[in-house]
C-alpha cells in the first residue's frame, strides 16, 4: 500500500503541472488540447516517438544515478557535467586512437576509459573532500569548467579532422560502434540512435540497487551519508566512503559518453550535452534517489524534451519558451509534492536521503 | 468557497485579454509546405538566424517577421514552421518530424548542422534540403548530395570592402576584429577585411582577437567588450565583428567610448544583418551577408519546381554580401571611402582583383 502511495502523489503532482500549464497556454490563446496531443502523442508514437524518449532519457537515467549515489553518501555532485565531458572525450580518444582493435576487445576497452574517466576526473574533489576539508559543491562545479576547457582544447588542436568547421574530434573506429537497438527490435528503424547504451543504463540502475542495498559496501556508504560521526564509530572509513562514493558517481556519470559517442554521432563533439549533468540533479530529487524512481523521473524529463520540438514547431503561439514554463511547472509540482499529501508532513517530508 | 470564487475570476482575467486565438483548420495539402530549423543561438539573434528568418517570413507572407512592413517581395503562399532546438541532440528529431510529415522544403541554419542533415537527407530522398554555411556530401564525400542545396556566401568580398572603409575612416592605423568561434569560416572574414585595409593603407596594423574555441563563443556579449575595449587601448578605432551575439559587446565598447565633437571616436562594424541601427553614430556601416535573399530564394525555386541541389554561392555580383549605406551612417562614411569601396566591388566582380579566401587554403 505505502509503496502504491509512494507512485500515486508524484502522479497527482504531475498532472496539476500539466493543468496549470494548459492555462498557460489558455492564456496565450492556443489550445491545450492540441499542444498536449503534440507533445504527448509525438513522446509515445511508435517507433518514432518511443524510441527518441527513451534514447533521451538514457543519459539522464546515468546522471540522474550519478547525482543519486553521491547524495546517498552525503555528497552533492553539481560536477557530473564535466565528468560526462571528460569521459566521453576519453571514449572517443580510445576509439580514434586502438582502431585497429577488433570490436570484442575496443567496446569494451571505450566503455572502459569512460567510466574510469569519468571516476577519475570525480575523485579528484572527493579526495580534495576526505584530505583537506574542501567542500565538494565547490570543487565539483569548478572542475565542470576545467573539464570543457579541456577537452575543447583537445578537439580543437589536436583530435579534429583538418578544415573541419565544426568542434568535433574525428570519427571513431566502426569496431567501436554500439549496435543500435533497432537491430534487434522488430518495428524499430536503425535510424532511431536508441541503442545499447540505454540496456546499460537499466543494468546499471539494478547494479546501483545492489550495491547500495544489499551489500556491505552500499551499506558503508549510506551510513556515511546519514550520519558520518555514526558511521566513523561504528568502524567505518568516512575518507575511504568519500572518495569511493564520488568515484562511483563519476564512473555513473562518464557513462554518458557510451549513449552518445559509441551510440549516436560515433565521435566526440562540442555541446553535445544538453546539460545533462545538472538536469541529473533535478533526475535524482524527483526519483528520490532511487534508482526506480531516477529511471522514471528521466522518462518524464525525456518525454518533455522529445515533445518540445513538435509543439515548438506544429502549434501557431506555443513557443519554445513555453514548452520550457511547462518543463519548469512540473519539476516545481513534482518537488513540492509533499502538499499534496494530507496533513502534509511540512518541509523535508520527501527529502530524506 | 471563497478560494474557489477567487481562483476562478484569476484564471478568467487571465484568459479573457488572450484575444488572439490559434484555430486549427485543416492542412492545406496543396500548399509548398517549408519548415525552418534555427542553430542555437535561436531566430532573435539580430544577426545571422534574424536573417534566415526574415527570409522565410518574407516567402510566407510577403513581410518583414513584425507581420506589417512589406519586404518588398510577392508572397510565395507556403505554409511556414520553425524549430528553435535549444540543444544539439534536439537537431535530428526537429528535421525528421519535418521530413515525416512530408514536407517539401527543410531549411537548416549554420554549417553546424550539416552532419545531422547528411543522415537526415539521406532517409528522405525525395524531400528537399537547404543548409546556410553547409555543404552536404554523398556518402563518397567529394559529389554534393542531390536533394541538399548548400547556400554558401563570398564573405570574405564584403568583408574586403568593409576592411577598406575602415582603413579609410580611421585616424590611428590600426583596426580591431573580433571573431566569434575560432573556425576557417570566420577566418574567412577577418582575411578578407585585413585585405581591404592594405589594399587603401598597406601600413596599417589589424588586430585580431576571438572570443573563444567553442559554440559558446557565439553568444558570449561580455568577452565580446571586453576584448573590444582591449583592442581601443592598443589604438584600434574601427573594429569589425563577426562574432553572433557576443559582437553586441563591441557595440556596447564603441559607445562608452563616446562622442567628440558630435562624431564617436571610435567605430563598430556590423555583421551579418543590417546592424548599423543597433547603435546610431557608432556604427560605421555593416557587412550584410543576404541570408535572407538567398533562404528566399530557395523556397521559390521549390514552389516554382526548379530545386536545384549542390552549392549555390552568393558573392558580391549576386550582392549576396555587401556593406549597407542608410540614413543611420549615410554622414559617417566619407564620399571618398564609399567611392573606393564601389569601383572595388566592380574589380572583384569583373576578377581584376582577387581575395584570399581563408577557407579554399
Amino acid at each position: 500500500m505505502t509503496r502504491l502511495r509512494e507512485l500515486l502523489f508524484p502522479l497527482i503532482a504531475v498532472l496539476c503541472a500539466f493543468a496549470v500549464g494548459a492555462l498557460v497556454v489558455l492564456f496565450i490563446g492556443d489550445s491545450p488540447i492540441e499542444t498536449y496531443r503534440l507533445l504527448l502523442g509525438s513522446a509515445f508514437s511508435w517507433p518514432d516517438g518511443i524510441g527518441y524518449t527513451l534514447f533521451f532519457a538514457t543519459p539522464l537515467i546515468f546522471t540522474g544515478l550519478a547525482v543519486a549515489v553521491a547524495l546517498r553518501g552525503g555528497l552533492l555532485n553539481i560536477g557530473a557535467e564535466g565528468q560526462l565531458y571528460i569521459a566521453a572525450f576519453a571514449t572517443a580518444w580510445v576509439g580514434i586512437t586502438l582502431s585497429n582493435l577488433p570490436s570484442a576487445l575496443l567496446i569494451p576497452l571505450c566503455c572502459l576509459a569512460g567510466i574510469a574517466a569519468g571516476a577519475a576526473w570525480a575523485a579528484i574533489p572527493g579526495i580534495l573532500k576526505a584530505r583537506f576539508g574542501s567542500h565538494e559543491v565547490i570543487n565539483t562545479i569548478m572542475l565542470n569548467f576545467i573539464a570543457v576547457a579541456l577537452v575543447g582544447y583537445l578537439t580543437q588542436y589536436h583530435y579534429r579532422t583538418a578544415g573541419d568547421p565544426i568542434m568535433e574530434s574525428a570519427p571513431i573506429s566502426a569496431a567501436a560502434h554500439i549496435p543500435r537497438l533497432g537491430q534487434f527490435v522488430p518495428g524499430l528503424p536503425a535510424r532511431i540512435p536508441l541503442n545499447a547504451a540505454f540496456l546499460l543504463a537499466l543494468l546499471s540502475c539494478w547494479l546501483v540497487y545492489v550495491l547500495l542495498w544489499k551489500t556491505k559496501w552500499g551499506y558503508e556508504i549510506r551510513a556515511t551519508g546519514q550520519n558520518p560521526s555514526a558511521a566513523e564509530y561504528g568502524g567505518v572509513s568516512i575518507r575511504k566512503e568519500i572518495v569511493l562514493t564520488m568515484a562511483i558517481s563519476g564512473a555513473l556519470a562518464g557513462m554518458v559518453g557510451i549513449n552518445e559517442v559509441m551510440g549516436y554521432r560515433y565521435r566526440y563533439y562540442d555541446g553535445f550535452s544538453d546539460n545533462y549533468g545538472f538536469t541529473g540533479i533535478a533526475v535524482a530529487l524527483l526519483g528520490r534517489n532511487h534508482p526506480v524512481g531516477v529511471i522514471a523521473a528521466a522518462l518524464l524529463f525525456a518525454v518533455l524534451q522529445r515533445g518540445g520540438v513538435p509543439v515548438d514547431a506544429f502549434t501557431q503561439l506555443v513557443s519554445k519558451d513555453i514548452v520550457l514554463i511547462l518543463q519548469a511547472l512540473v519539476i516545481l509540482f513534482v518537488a513540492a509534492e509533499a502538499m499534496f499529501r494530507r496533513g502534509g508532513r511540512g518541509p523535508g517530508a520527501g527529502g530524506r536521503i | 468557497m471563497k478560494q474557489t470564487a477567487a481562483l476562478t475570476i484569476i484564471v478568467l482575467a487571465l484568459i479573457a485579454p488572450a484575444c488572439r486565438r490559434a484555430r486549427y483548420v485543416e492542412d492545406d495539402t496543396s500548399k509548398v509546405h517549408v519548415g525552418i530549423v534555427f542553430d542555437i543561438g535561436g531566430k532573435d539573434d539580430r544577426s545571422f538566424n534574424a536573417a534566415a528568418w526574415r527570409g522565410v517570413k518574407c516567402a510566407e507572407s510577403g513581410t518583414l517577421p513584425d507581420g506589417k512592413t512589406s519586404c518588398d517581395k510577392p508572397a510565395l503562399g507556403i505554409v511556414l514552421r520553425d524549430v528553435e532546438p535549444g540543444t544539439p541532440n534536439s537537431i535530428e528529431p526537429a528535421m525528421r518530424a519535418f521530413a515525416e510529415r512530408g514536407y517539401d522544403l527543410v531549411i537548416g541554419v549554420g554549417f553546424a548542422q550539416a552532419p545531422i542533415m547528411q543522415v537526415v537527407a539521406r532517409d528522405y530522398p525525395d524531400i528537399h534540403f537547404a543548409i546556410i554555411d553547409g555543404v552536404v556530401f554523398a556518402d563518397d564525400g567529394k559529389t554534393p548530395m542531390p536533394n541538399v542545396a548548400g547556400l554558401l556566401f563570398k564573405e570574405h568580398e564584403g568583408s574586403y570592402l568593409v576592411g577598406m572603409i575602415a582603413a579609410k575612416t580611421s585616424r590611428t592605423g590600426t583596426l580591431g576584429f573580433v571573431g566569434g568561434m575560432d573556425i576557417p569560416l570566420i577566418r574567412r572574414f577577418e582575411k578578407g577585411y585585413e585585405e581591404g585595409a592594405k589594399a587603401v593603407n598597406p601600413r596599417i596594423q589589424v588586430l585580431q582577437n576571438y572570443v573563444g574555441v567553442t559554440d559558446a563563443a557565439w553568444n558570449n556579449p561580455g568577452k565580446g567588450k571586453e576584448l573590444s575595449l582591449a583592442q581601443m587601448d592598443r589604438g584600434a578605432d574601427v573594429i569589425f565583428t563577426a562574432a553572433g551575439n557576443s559582437g553586441l559587446g563591441a557595440f556596447d565598447a564603441v559607445e562608452q567610448a563616446g562622442m567628440q565633437n558630435g562624431r564617436a571616436t571610435h567605430f563598430v562594424i556590423g555583421v551579418d544583418s543590417n546592424q548599423n541601427m543597433v547603435k546610431p553614430g557608432f556604427v560605421l556601416t555593416s557587412m550584410v551577408k543576404r541570408v535572407d535573399n538567398a533562404v528566399y530564394d530557395i523556397v521559390k525555386e521549390v514552389v516554382e519546381g526548379r530545386f536545384k541541389g549542390g552549392f549555390h554561392v552568393y558573392g558580391l555580383e549576386s550582392e549576396g554580401v555587401g556593406y549597407v549605406i542608410d540614413q543611420y551612417n549615410r554622414d559617417l562614411v566619407s564620399p571618398d571611402a564609399i567611392r573606393e569601396a564601389e569601383d572595388a566591388r566592380k574589380k572583384i566582380i569583373s576578377g581584376q582583383i582577387k581575395v584570399t579566401d581563408a577557407m579554399a587554403q
